[in-house]
């Protein structure tokens, strides 16, 4: 009996290993022709295809991410059409565990020679990456989004596009309050009067349709918009935070008029603003460029439009807002050396072409930091990205700053605007658990290399 | 003759029992024993196993956390969650059970199945529909009483909101375990009393609510444990809001591991409620005892 479990579970195990294929280069030829006819490509960052990669020998790597996977299957179907030794298998994991398991991978030498970076991990990551291998004034004289990544004169990742806040407008309710493309507001007190016009209350003093709902966004927009008023989210030595400041008071002030003077919406309508605005029941929300997407895949009968994230005079302040930066990809430093090389060959020929800038940037709503491909008309065609277009070095990165400055701001609209709590002693409270919570951080903004600083 | 006895020797040692026992052991050790170990070790350090950090600090995870205001905040939630919760639970479950234990009831078999169904349906999926139910714009208990209050936003009814659904998801635990224990109590005792002339409620005091003591501090020491872990609705309905009214010690011990990667304080914290559950447990195991005279 249990000499017939025994076998059971070696047969099992058999075929188990027989199905899992293992790392075996399967279908790959072997490349004996260096000269592949093509021409060398790129304008500061250059790529020849002339070569043979891995001396020709069959070789796979894995590319780990979170989504994009068609983005980056055009790029390796069009590497591997040029090595056919070559094959690099896409791995998608779910975007928490992408965190818990790739750190982990990584620290073995099995993990993937190729992954997908979100800046917001750069604490976990940045220990195990190495350095790319394309000269830096090549990749600073293609892309803008480099200086803010350098350290110790290495880049290990960079941003390959730029993502942050505009807003989205319902056009049928903009239309219906009779609103023309003439009234999109510039300033913040132009875009109180609109989003009165939008706001609809039924016969008791309920609103019905909010003007504008920022239910969920505060901690996106609290962020960044200080920024108009040259107001560093960080001190002059970039350790510590600033949360506490009068710029940052004074906006939360404007939010909490537009709520509680203004009625142009409540922290109890539509408690989650994208939802509302998808349902038809919000007509404006601050949103980041992945709404888009959002809308386009769960909401698309809305009829929408986007406008710039107004300022607080005529003039182009210091910097609009902040931004974040979608990543490069990371190469492991820990994986064998022939499939670093791949790695490395393969980073070269994505960024040496125009392609993937511009389909990345399309696929997220996120602006190329790729000169190369700032005026492509897809992208100027795209109502987000032209929207970013008019003003696109106004944007600051302060730098993967530590989760717990999103976690507490997201408290601090709560304390404000559902506790009822005094704006000045909620921001000062949070100031304090900020603090706390970075006391073990060895985090250094990055706000000193916005283009504008010393404006 | 001798490679008879090896060959059992060798038999009785790769028993499916031994087997079995050498799984379960091996079981316990890395899933529950070594993390016991590492996160009381880890309290005393800097650590992020993400990027490898792992610094001796000493006793200064603890003093931090023992300064943190939203520490003490979450301890206290989770003590006012759990006694509460376990009021309700205890007390609906006695009720609901008496109900179907007595003569007059019909379709026991079916409520019984209806009162249990909440109970083996997963936390996750109750947590999600009751979102909805108090959803302040289209929710169904706004509706129905025609109320304009939104349960999970305000500070003075997101706790409470809270304990409602996990009283309502898991009073049928309580109420199948009364009924086995109101099964198993001596009917003669009942006979007795109904001779000398004792009313229900002399009887319910007397005899029945005494003889289910065991029964009734098995469901407080059992719901104690499982509440002072309570994380996963507050996850779910209220992410520890608003502000940070709804934390309890385990939502906070999540968010500083698993979001801001601290798994040193998030450690130290796990260490203190392991020493609370210890210390209630046997507090209420020691007052079992005693009630019963051991």
């Amino acid at each position: 009996m249990f000499k017939k479990l025994w076998i059971s579970m070696l047969v099992l195990l058999s075929v188990l290993v027989a199905c899992s294929g293992g790392g075996a280069s399967n279908n790959l030829t072997k490349d004996e022709t260096p000269d592949k006819g093509m021409e060398v490509f790129g304008e500061a960052v250059m790529f020849n295809p002339n070569k043979l990669v891995n001396d020709g020998e069959p070789i796979t790597i894995e590319l780990w991410t979170w989504g994009a996977e068609d983005v980056f299957q055009k790029q390796i179907d069009a590497y591997k059409e040029i090595y056919p030794n070559v094959d690099i298998k896409t791995v998608v994991n779910p975007w928490d565990e992408m965190w818990t398991k790739l750190p982990l991978a990584l620290q073995g030498d099995d993990g993937p020679a190729l992954f997908n970076i979100h800046n917001s991990q750069h604490d976990n990551l940045i220990n195990f990456l190495a350095p790319y291998d394309i000269p830096l004034a090549d990749l600073q004289a293609d892309f803008s989004g480099v200086d803010a990544h350098i350290i110790d004169g290495d880049i290990h990742y960079f941003d390959i596009g730029i993502m942050t806040g505009s807003i989205f407008y319902n056009k049928v309710l903009w239309e219906e309050a009779g609103l023309t493309e003439e009234d999109i507001p510039h300033t913040w007190e132009e875009f109180a009067l609109v989003a009165k016009q939008l706001t609809k209350k039924d016969d008791t003093g309920s609103i019905i349709q909010a003007g504008y709902n920022f239910n969920g966004d505060y901690q996106a927009m609290v962020l960044g918009l200080p920024y108009q008023q040259e107001d560093l989210l960080f001190s002059e030595n970039g350790q510590n935070i600033n949360y506490d400041s009068e710029a940052r008071l004074a906006f939360t002030e404007y939010l909490h008029e537009l709520y509680y003077e203004h009625e142009v919406g409540s922290p109890n309508f539509g408690d989650d603003s994208s939802q509302s605005f998808g349902n038809g029941q919000s007509a404006m929300v601050y949103k980041w460029g992945w709404f888009q997407g959002e809308l386009n895949n769960n909401y698309p009968d809305i009829e929408w439009g986007v406008f710039q994230t107004p300022f607080i005079t005529e003039e182009i302040p210091f910097a609009i807002d902040r931004y974040n930066g979608e990543s490069t990809f990371g190469i492991n430093k820990n994986a064998p050396s022939a499939e670093q090389e791949v790695a490395q060959d393969f980073v070269r020929f994505v960024l040496a072409g125009d392609d993937f800038s511009v389909d990345y940037a399309l696929l997220n709503s996120t602006f190329p930091t790729k000169y190369a491909v700032a005026n492509h008309a897809e992208i100027l065609s795209n109502p987000v990205l032209s929207v970013l277009s008019e003003n696109i070095d106004r944007y600051m990165w302060p730098g993967p700053f530590p989760a717990i400055i999103e976690t507490v701001s997201g408290q601090v609209f709560q304390e404000i605007f559902y506790n009822r709590k005094d704006i000045e002693s909620v921001l000062s409270q949070a100031q304090e658990d900020i603090e706390n919570g970075m006391s073990q951080s060895k985090f250094i903004s990055a706000e000193k290399n916005y283009l504008h600083y010393n404006d | 003759m001798n490679g008879n006895v090896v060959e059992r020797k060798k038999q009785s040692i790769f028993s499916l029992k031994n087997v079995t026992i050498v799984i379960l052991l091996l079981h316990f050790s890395i899933f529950m024993i070594y993390p016991i170990i590492m996160a009381f070790v880890g309290s005393f350090h800097h650590w992020n196993p993400l990027s490898n950090v792992f610094e001796f600090t000493g006793i200064e995870n603890y003093i931090q956390i023992l300064n943190s205001k939203l520490f003490w905040t979450s301890m206290s939630n989770t003590l006012i969650f759990s006694l509460v919760v376990i009021f309700f639970r205890v007390s609906i479950g006695l009720v609901i059970a008496l109900a179907l234990y007595s003569k007059l009831s019909r379709f026991k078999t079916t409520f019984r199945t209806i009162f249990y169904m909440p109970t083996i349906t997963p936390l996750v999926a109750v947590s999600f529909v009751w979102v909805w139910l108090y959803n302040p714009q289209f929710g169904l208990i706004n509706e129905v009483f025609n109320l304009d209050i939104n349960w999970l936003r305000d500070s003075r009814t997101a706790l409470p909101a809270v304990m409602v659904m996990t009283t309502w998801k898991d009073f049928g635990y309580a109420t199948i375990i009364y009924l086995g224990g109101l099964m198993s109590l001596p009917k003669d005792a009942f006979e007795a009393a109904e001779i000398d002339g004792a009313n229900s409620w002399t009887a319910f005091k007397y005899l029945t609510w005494p003889l289910l003591t065991p029964i009734t501090m098995l469901v407080a020491v059992t719901s104690l444990i499982t509440y002072l872990q309570s994380f996963i609705q507050i996850l779910v309905m209220t992410e520890g809001g608003p502000g940070t009214s709804t934390y309890t010690i385990s939502y906070l011990i999540y968010e500083d591991a698993f979001i801001n990667y601290n798994f040193g304080s998030a450690s130290a914290m796990s260490v203190v409620l392991f020493v609370c559950i210890s210390g209630l447990t046997l507090i209420s195991f020691k007052l079992t005892q005693k009630k019963a005279g051991v």
